[in-house]
């Protein structure tokens, strides 16, 4: 059975909706509700990235007892991997846990490190340092060969291989679109908390916070880091799901502006429009590369700028005329503390 | 001792960086916004001085004034036509700086467009280009060696001139301390914000048709140079041209020559983390001295040792 092309369209539209969710909640969860712009977003998301590009493999590798060097004799190696993965499913999926948590971890700790000195300061000097880490990011992964292959790039062992080539990628969109429903529960969750609460009256008013004795620097802190480890998970299951991880593919086009234009688009401080904000750019970048050669040979310069330029303009416009976006932020409902409804009505009151 | 070239590599990239940071801080201290799209200005430089060059025929040094009004004129737009509206609606700081990172973008998409385009029309490399080779002589040295601190130089004195003895300049400083105060007694503080902007972004064309004769030229060069610059306006306080100046040479000559020297003693694999270089001096400018080089009061430093 072969997949239609509408349907991998499809399929690949949910998966890649799924992984900028599970971005876009988290930066959502920093910039929306606690109000730190967060221009480093790529940070996190590239971290995660690299760590899935260069701690499973090696694993494995060890595991299965393959020889050579991981860089150079990289894509030899990672199909041996595969290979081997064929017959060794629990271990493949033991280890792809593991990489997000060591993923989750890393970001964690780049959060820490990258506004720890600055998160006393100013908002502006918090942005731009934020902003400079990001982009560092990149030019190491480009310039030092060991971690990533610099401009060559890396394959990442792919831990589905057992299944045949049609059920791989519905499968591995399903565990995305699972994954981001999970970090979509949490997030909410989060916000209905005593921890959101305070988030919250940080963003709005901090000295009427830290006059009710909340400590505002412990707080944002806190949520740079948790946001930072959820990002490198969505950054590290963008790397599995392509099978393949470059640096120069973590750029702040791609991973720090487009998402805060999708949660612009969405509405700031309000997840389900995080969820209509993404669902709409994701579409109307899939219709863009779709249609793009259409476009090739009537102007004189390759569409992608285009492409750019368009997005660039609307994220300008939104802010002109309509900074709240399409579904404006609403009061939260902490959760009660007695009588707790049965667990399922929880659930779905989370996504009314 | 021979000339080593790293010493020009070291020379060009400071001038550069403290050009840039120069016109970065004239821009930040009028709104308070950090202008993401400040080092993409640069980047139109070099566009300008390719055109010049390759196109024209021209000596490269004819791009530096027209490089200083094209990028001038980009960054008025920005000012007029974005920042301004969004200040009269109220719009928050972070909201200011993501429309200077949207900006920033469409300036990208614009660089882009032109390098394509200038390939198709007159099939000259528009990307990852050089023109070291179009560059004067002067001494035994490529002219760019001279020229570049000689700019610094001729620019630094002229802003400090204007700054403290024409009657704008000291407009210009009333309406950076206190706009209310300055309007007040008549300064045209639009007026007064909008020629900073042009000198911001004009600053940093010059930056870049400059560096164009001696570093490599692409549509994406802005986004490299970012840390960097703002690094050298961190380290010197963000508020003060006189610090931007001392960031700008501290943080050029050492992310140069700092890369060289470690790599020379620890071995080549860590000229990768150059990067990391102005990130440090952002941190540690960041715990140490929050305020810059400029905010350090130099003469009580002196006189009461480590004790301040």
């Amino acid at each position: 059975m072969a997949l239609g092309s509408e349907i991998i369209f499809v399929i690949d539209l949910l998966a890649i909706f799924a992984v900028y969710v599970i971005v876009n909640l988290s930066l959502n969860m920093e910039f929306g509700y606690t109000g730190i712009p967060n221009f480093g977003k790529v940070l996190a998301v590239g971290a995660g990235a690299f760590v899935a590009a260069s701690v499973p493999g090696r694993i494995f590798a060890g595991l299965a007892g393959i020889e050579g060097d991981y860089i150079s004799e990289n894509i030899l190696i990672v199909s041996q991997i595969n290979v081997w993965l064929v017959d060794n499913v629990g271990i493949g999926f033991a280890v792809f846990f593991l990489t997000l948590g060591v993923a989750a971890g890393v970001g964690g700790l780049l959060g820490l490190a990258s506004s720890y000195p600055v998160i006393r300061l100013r908002g502006d000097y918090l942005a731009i340092t934020l902003l400079a880490f990001g982009e560092s990011i990149r030019i190491i992964g480009n310039n030092y060969t060991p971690l990533v292959g610099g401009t060559l790039g890396v394959q990442v062992p792919d831990p589905l291989a057992f299944l045949p080539d049609e059920l791989r990628f519905t499968a591995a969109t399903l565990g995305l679109v699972a994954i981001a429903i999970a970090v979509y529960v949490y997030s909410e969750k989060m916000i209905r908390s005593p921890l959101g609460r305070m988030l919250r009256a940080i963003r709005d008013n901090e000295v009427s916070a830290e006059a009710l004795g909340k400590n505002p620097r412990d707080a944002r802190i806190k949520v740079i880091m948790i946001s930072a480890g959820i990002a490198a998970i969505g950054g590290a299951l963008y790397a599995f799901y392509v099978g393949s991880t470059i640096a120069f593919a973590y750029d702040r086009a791609s991973w720090t502006f487009w998402p805060f234009l999708m949660i612009l688009i969405g509405g700031l401080a309000n997840n389900k429009g995080v969820l209509v904000g993404t669902f709409i750019f994701v579409m109307l970048r899939k219709l863009i590369i779709f249609y793009k050669d259409a476009f090739e040979g009537i102007v004189p310069f390759d569409v992608i700028w285009l492409d750019f330029l368009l997005l660039g303009a609307i994220l300008i416009a939104i802010l002109l005329y309509r900074p709240q976006g399409i579904m404006v932020e609403k009061p939260t409902y902490t959760i009660p503390r007695k009588r707790k409804p049965p667990m399922l009505r929880r659930m779905l009151d989370l996504f009314r | 001792m021979a000339y080593d070239p790293i010493f020009s590599d070291a020379i060009i990239f400071a001038s550069l960086l403290t050009l840039l940071s120069i016109g970065l801080t004239l821009t930040y201290i009028t709104t308070r916004v950090p202008n993401f799209a400040h080092a993409s200005f640069a980047t139109i430089g070099m566009y300008v001085a390719l055109v010049v060059t390759h196109v024209w025929g021209l000596v490269p040094y004819v791009a530096v004034p027209i490089a200083f009004v094209i990028s001038g004129m980009v960054s008025l737009a920005l000012y007029t036509f974005i920042l301004k509206p969004l200040i009269r609606k109220g719009a928050t700081q972070a909201i200011q700086m993501i429309a200077t990172l949207a900006f920033d973008l469409v300036v990208i998409a614009m660089l882009n467009i032109s390098a394509d385009y200038i390939v198709r029309t007159t099939q000259i490399s528009s990307r990852e280009f050089t023109l070291r080779s179009y560059d004067l002589e002067f001494a035994g040295l490529p002219a760019i060696v001279i020229v570049a601190p000689l700019t610094i130089a001729i620019l630094a004195v002229t802003l400090h001139t204007m700054l403290r003895k024409t009657r704008f300049g000291i407009a210009m400083r009333a309406a950076t301390e206190n706009s209310d105060l300055a309007e007040t007694v008549g300064v045209n503080i639009k007026m007064v914000y909008s020629v900073s902007w042009i000198l911001g972004g004009g600053f940093a064309g010059i930056a870049g048709a400059m560096i164009s004769l001696w570093f490599e030229g692409d549509p994406n060069f802005g986004p490299l140079l970012i840390p960097s610059i703002f690094a050298a306006s961190i380290v010197g306080g963000f508020l003060s041209i006189y610090g931007a100046i001392a960031g700008g040479i501290l943080v050029g000559l050492t992310e140069v020559l700092g890369t060289r020297f470690l790599a020379g003693e620890f071995g080549a694999w860590l000229i990768a983390y150059r990067p990391l270089i102005p990130l440090i001096f952002i941190v540690i400018t960041l715990f140490l001295a929050p305020k810059g080089l400029a905010g350090i009061r130099w003469s009580r430093l002196w006189r009461h040792g480590a004790r301040v």
